[in-house]
């Protein structure tokens, strides 16, 4: 069971509000200016808790105007091929702006490696400090001196 | 050296411009005299392969192409843009309230899911410190008190809050904007009743979560 996680209700509120959008864009796909409202919100809280969203939440929100993108309803999604690499090209129908995502299998974010989990990263000990002289015998004394000084 | 540093004029050359031609040994004599007068601290090899040396142009000088600049990375729309794009403005025809009951049930399954199942046993404070800080965006709203007496009474669903209004959808499909100012509203959420007070809630939706309130202060319209 995962730990108590911090600004948890932040969390939720995040979660609500971008349920919320696509609430109200699959009850009116017309109603474009209520979801844009609640994903600006969204991204102000965000902003204003220093609050980390996942990236697959982040590239469903226009950066400029805050549209809720939905290929073929607020954006436009294109296959490109550039310098021998396959790009997604997404440009929001609001304010034309448009975002590139490299098309490679093979391509993992930071955040869905194993190495980014905690458990998973591996603890450095730090080397054990040499035993105090005062508390050991005579015999061991001499053994590591002799061991030093080789 | 003839063919690098000097060559004979030919017949034809000489018949013009009216000079006596000289023979070959003869030239070639002449202007080893000469270079030897002109330059006499080096002898004839050097001053043979000094002049016959080629000269190696090292800077190259193109001319400058105009850089295209950087683009400057655009960033999102400022306050006046939006209100001149009406990017949040509801068009009247989107403005049902059968559209945003949907909505109204999302918003009592995340209130619940934030007070841990509003159990009858559940203290009143508790609830109500976390309605501070909860989003409001999908509650059923309505005005209990006000200065104004056309506005008590108005009950809907809230679609957008502001920092200073609250925009409701009533059952008529109407949209009401009413001040937060001198206002006292009621939110029902199964059996429990929370008042608002307006004035002390004159914070955008996003200032809220970041925002302590503070327990002191009169509570008046």
């Amino acid at each position: 069971m995962a730990g108590p996680v911090k600004d948890r209700e932040a969390f939720q509120r995040l979660s609500f509000l971008y349920q919320a959008a696509h609430c109200v864009l699959s009850q009116n796909p017309e109603n474009q200016a209520l979801a844009r409202f609640y994903c600006h919100t969204e991204k102000t809280i965000a902003k204003r808790l220093v609050l980390r969203q996942d990236p697959s939440v982040k590239r469903t929100l226009c950066r400029s105007c805050s549209s809720l993108l939905i290929p073929g309803l607020t954006c436009t999604q294109r296959q490109r091929r550039r310098k021998g690499q396959r790009w997604t090209v997404q440009t929001c129908l609001t304010c034309q702006r448009s975002q590139r995502f490299l098309n490679d299998p093979k391509h993992l974010l930071w955040g869905d490696r194993p190495e980014a989990q905690l458990e998973n990263q591996a603890d450095i000990n730090p080397s054990e400090p040499l035993p105090n002289i005062a508390d050991l015998p005579k015999e061991n004394i001499q053994t590591q001196a002799l061991n030093t000084s080789e | 050296m003839k063919a690098a540093i000097y060559h004979a004029f030919s017949h034809k050359e000489a018949k013009d411009h009216d000079v006596q031609e000289l023979g070959s040994q003869r030239a070639e004599a002449f202007v080893r005299a000469f270079l030897k007068q002109s330059i006499p601290h080096m002898s004839q090899e050097d001053c043979e392969s000094h002049l016959q040396r080629k000269a190696v142009i090292l800077e190259y000088f193109t001319r400058l192409k105009p850089r295209p600049r950087p683009k400057k990375k655009s960033k999102g729309l400022s306050a006046k843009q939006r209100r001149d794009m009406r990017l949040f403005d509801i068009k009247p025809e989107q403005q049902r309230y059968s559209l945003f009951l949907p909505l109204h049930e999302l918003w009592k399954q995340y209130i619940r899911d934030l007070c841990n199942g509003l159990k009858p046993d559940t203290q009143p404070q508790m609830i109500q410190a976390k309605l501070l800080k909860a989003d409001l965006h999908g509650a059923i709203i309505s005005v209990t008190k006000s200065k104004c007496p056309s506005y008590v009474g108005v009950t809907g669903i809230l679609l957008q809050e502001t920092k200073h209004v609250f925009k409701i959808i009533t059952r008529e499909d109407h949209l009401k904007v009413i001040p937060k100012l001198n206002c006292v509203f009621t939110i029902e959420i199964d059996d429990f009743i929370s008042y608002i007070y307006g004035s002390k809630f004159q914070l955008r939706a996003s200032e809220r979560s970041a925002k302590k309130f503070k327990a002191k202060g009169s509570i008046d319209l």
